[in-house]
């Protein structure tokens, strides 16, 4: 299966960029391929749980639903500790599925599967 | 050169619209070269990218977009643009009409190409090469 390795590297409700990755994901993994969504600097805001009803509050839909979305679909998600530890996210402030890994770990992630690796 | 029973796809994203940052311009000499290469080459607008295929635009100062845009479409390159956020942006409406969408507009340029993101996932699973430019 093809596979495909999206990069977030901004916080979700601020730019549009969380958003256009995640249906860029969405999309793929839809059609039956592998994706892997990298949450790295303030892109890690983009896997907390518990968002407060956004888009009435902001206009902005949810990313926690396009994240949850991508991982029924079975597509990996993977936000970077280091960044998380920064800013004071916890393992369990993520949503349920999200997994936690070292900058070493993602970087092998990128080398081995980035054949198709796009940036957001 | 690559011979054209070989010929291989390279796409690329454009995430960042022109002249507020130099990925536009990144994208386009990247792109002629690789056709100057023989390579086929398939371009997906994305996000604020779409601003790369208005007509008119008339930097003064800046990397002329618009124009190498065009040029790449005389030279064989395949642009497509993000269909909703092209409507967004007020380029197309996008609307039915006979049965079709409508995708008419003087706002972009001419040769430039619309889908949804499925378009672009198809590029992706084709394409031998994956370049993506912006993001910040």
């Amino acid at each position: 299966m093809p596979k495909l390795v999206i990069e977030i590297s901004h916080s979700p409700f601020g730019h549009e960029n969380a958003y256009a990755a995640l249906f860029a994901a969405m999309a793929w993994v839809s059609m039956g391929n592998e994706a892997v969504v990298l949450l790295r600097g303030e892109g890690v805001h983009v896997g907390r749980k518990g968002q407060v009803d956004p888009f009435k509050n902001i206009g902005l839909p949810p990313t926690e639903k396009q994240v949850t979305e991508v991982l029924e679909m079975e597509g990996r998600v993977i936000a970077d500790r280091r960044a998380l530890q920064m800013r004071g996210i916890r393992a369990e402030d993520l949503i349920q599925g999200v997994e936690v890994l070292d900058s070493g770990e993602i970087s092998e992630i990128m080398i081995k599967e980035g054949e198709r690796f796009l940036t957001f | 050169m690559v011979e054209s029973s070989k010929k291989k796809t390279v796409a690329m994203m454009l995430f960042s619209a022109p002249f507020g940052s130099q990925y536009a311009d990144h994208l386009c000499r990247v792109a002629e070269r690789a056709l100057d290469k023989g390579y086929a080459v398939e371009i997906f607008l994305y996000s604020d990218a779409v601003h790369a295929q208005m007509t008119e635009q008339n930097p003064k100062l800046f990397f002329p977009v618009g124009e190498a845009v065009k040029r790449l479409i005389e030279k064989g390159a395949v642009i497509k643009s993000c269909e909703i956020c092209s409507i967004a942006r007020g380029y197309i409406k996008g609307e039915l009409k006979d049965g079709k969408k409508d995708y008419s507009s003087t706002k972009v340029i001419n040769g430039v190409n619309f889908c949804s993101i499925y378009g672009f996932v198809d590029l992706l699973s084709r394409a031998d090469k994956v370049l993506s430019f912006g993001g910040s």
